[in-house]
């Protein structure tokens, strides 16, 4: 066993939609090790979508292994995959997915509620988090009282807020203008210098440059996987 | 999730859409509120039955000897044609229960029902359809008159068919300004001149019903004035209730002497005491008593649904939320219990108004109309019961289908 935290081996994902056949993922293997800073680009209907929701266990592959922090989970009941997703995966999606009527801290403490966390202990983790990203002074602050930049950093504190295996970021740069683009970037390389395995799935090749290693998805299979210049910077 | 967890989102969600909630609520809410009603007037009225209207009709701690028994709705044809062929109640009669009975206050014989109703007139005023009752004299003890001016009836006006009367306080008070100038003066009571011997103080009214507005006249008056009434009844008085029921007993075997029944023979007349009253109450409140929750169903299932059809659209709303949910790891038993705790919620806060209105209706209800409401904790309990009953029922399914969505869909989710 190596160090890799996640290890996917022919991973193969077909859907059936009426009476065709789509073949997402034709056959994926990869390996991303612990504190590594990845991203995986491709073009639409390259499959990048479907690899982040496996990734992200959100959805099962129909063959192939996926081992995610030495644990078998591509076939788990829905339960089970719950709990991973509460436990390894911490999400950051393109349009920040905030509880409207909830505040800051409520929202970053959203995953400790379903991992059945106590009220005190919560609220600490979630003020932690929140500060960790640079918004100690904006938690009781409604998602529509803050900037998109700082609704972004809301939703990486709730994505870090239980400690997850894997950051997994969607398109985290797509609602963005570039400077605030620039501003969530350095967030997610700070985290990464603070250890964390980031894997963010993008189609702008400069977000895409401030990772370490590119994967590039066509056609369901990968066409490329290298390391950058510009790693950590 | 923890419970109240879930009890607060829920009852964030239902606030966060006051309005919605509210129209959504409206056919518990009315349902239950008519249950607390109805109930409540229902038992209002059982409550002030037993406690004022037997005493004013049948007079206290008293029973009648009659031909028709109380309850005489209630009785099926057969039971009909077997009374219409019972001998009427007589003078004789009366006499026979009272040598029976030398313990009684009072044993009286009056006029039955229905009772004829009169114009009674003094000069240029006039009091419109008032109850004339033919009595002897005894019958003023057993209900307990008390004479505001003059006397009441005596034996000599009912031997001598004497045109007298006693009046009650209200027709003596609208015919004279100062009731106790009636005595002596000459009314008009069916066309002929009646002399008033007596007004009797006033007893209130109940139900709205005035028990003042009567004139009695004697026994054998009345007879010549209306003819001879097939529901005469026989009026007993006890000094206390539990001399009641031993003397009914005695009545009823002194009748049957009377009437010459042989053994084994069905009583040819009827001995009721106030309970028959009350108990023919009873079974007209027990038909409605089976039509309520008919009714109350009906609303409920109306309401349940309506509920159901706001909790699926609530569901499709927040879908992406589901999405979100499940993404940060809510498992599906999570997600069913959010919901399902929030259709109940509901439900019950629509069970909760419900009893709120329905209490403050029925409150307003005996203030301003004579019907007394008496509220019960039984009727509040199955309103709120009913009301959370209802979320659980028709939150299943919304909760169902919020469960079991697919996170990839929806979160992509419009």
């Amino acid at each position: 066993m190596s160090d890799g935290i996640i290890r996917i081996r022919d991973l193969a994902r077909r859907y059936v939609m009426g009476q065709e056949t789509v073949q997402a993922l034709r056959g994926v293997s990869l390996e991303i090790r612990r504190n590594e800073y990845v991203a995986i680009m491709g073009p639409s209907g390259s499959g990048k979508s479907t690899m982040m929701n496996v990734l992200g266990c959100l959805d099962t592959p129909t063959s192939g292994e996926y081992w995610l922090n030495g644990h078998e989970v591509s076939r788990l009941s829905d339960d089970a995959l719950a709990r991973v997703r509460n436990k390894e995966i911490g999400f950051v999606f393109q349009t920040f997915n905030l509880l409207p009527r909830a505040s800051a801290l409520s929202n970053v403490e959203l995953p400790l509620v379903y991992a059945g966390m106590r009220t005190r202990e919560r609220r600490e983790r979630a003020a932690a988090a929140l500060e960790r990203v640079g918004l100690a002074n904006r938690m009781d602050h409604r998602p529509n009282e803050l900037s998109g930049g700082q609704r972004q950093r809301v939703a990486i504190a709730r994505a870090l807020v239980n400690q997850p295996s894997i950051l997994l970021a969607d398109e985290p740069t797509g609602n963005l203008d570039s400077v605030t683009s620039e501003e969530i970037m350095r967030t997610f390389a700070e985290l990464h210098g603070q250890g964390q395995t980031v894997v963010m799935v993008t189609h702008e090749p400069d977000i895409a440059a401030h990772a370490a290693r590119v994967v590039v998805l066509r056609d369901g299979r990968v066409e490329s996987d290298r390391s950058t210049e510009r790693a950590a910077a | 999730m923890p419970l109240s967890e879930a009890l607060r989102l829920a009852l964030d969600a239902i606030w966060s859409s006051k309005l919605r909630s509210f129209f959504t609520l409206l056919g518990i809410i009315v349902s239950v509120a008519f249950l607390v009603v109805v109930v409540a007037l229902i038992q209002g009225m059982n409550a002030y039955v037993r406690e004022n209207l037997t005493g004013a009709v049948i007079g206290i701690n008293a029973f009648q000897v009659r031909r028709t028994p109380i309850s005489v709705g209630l009785l099926s044809d057969d039971e009909v044609r077997a009374i219409a062929k019972r001998p009427l109640i007589s003078a004789d009669d009366a006499a026979a229960v009272a040598a029976a009975l030398p313990g009684a206050r009072a044993v009286a014989l009056q006029s039955g029902w229905p009772t004829p109703v009169s114009d009674v007139s003094y000069r240029d005023r006039l009091v419109g359809d008032v109850p004339i009752f033919g009595v002897t004299p005894p019958y003023q003890i057993v209900q307990d008159y008390r004479f505001a001016a003059g006397d009441g009836l005596a034996d000599p006006d009912v031997r001598e068919r004497r045109y007298v009367t006693v009046l009650g306080y209200e027709v003596a008070s609208k015919l004279f300004d100062d009731p106790g100038a009636a005595v002596g003066k000459h009314v008009r009571i069916a066309g002929r001149e009646v002399t008033v011997k007596g007004v009797v103080a006033a007893k209130g009214r109940v139900l709205g019903q005035s028990f003042d507005g009567f004139a009695l006249v004697p026994f054998s008056t009345f007879e010549s004035m209306y003819g001879r009434r097939k529901t005469t009844v026989v009026s007993v008085k006890m000094a206390d209730a539990a001399e009641v029921a031993p003397a009914m007993d005695r009545a009823e075997e002194a009748m049957r002497v009377a009437h010459r029944l042989r053994p084994g023979e069905p009583d040819d007349f009827t001995v009721d005491k106030a309970d028959a009253l009350v108990a023919f109450w009873r079974d007209l409140t027990r038909v409605l008593f089976t039509a309520i929750p008919a009714v109350v169903c009906i609303g409920i299932v109306v309401g349940g649904i309506v509920i159901m059809n706001i909790m699926l659209m609530s569901v499709n709303e927040r879908t992406r939320e589901i999405g979100l949910r499940k993404s940060l790891g809510a498992r599906r038993s999570d997600i069913r219990r959010q919901f399902l705790i929030e259709s109940v919620v509901l439900a019950f806060l629509g069970g909760v108004i419900g009893v709120a209105g329905g209490w403050a209706f029925a409150g307003l209800m005996s203030v301003v109309t004579p019907l007394p409401a008496r509220i019960t904790a039984w009727s509040v309990g199955v309103a709120l019961a009913l009301g959370a009953g209802t979320g659980i029922v028709f939150g299943v399914y919304p909760a169902s289908r919020a469960a079991r969505l697919d996170p990839i869909t929806a979160l992509r989710a419009e």
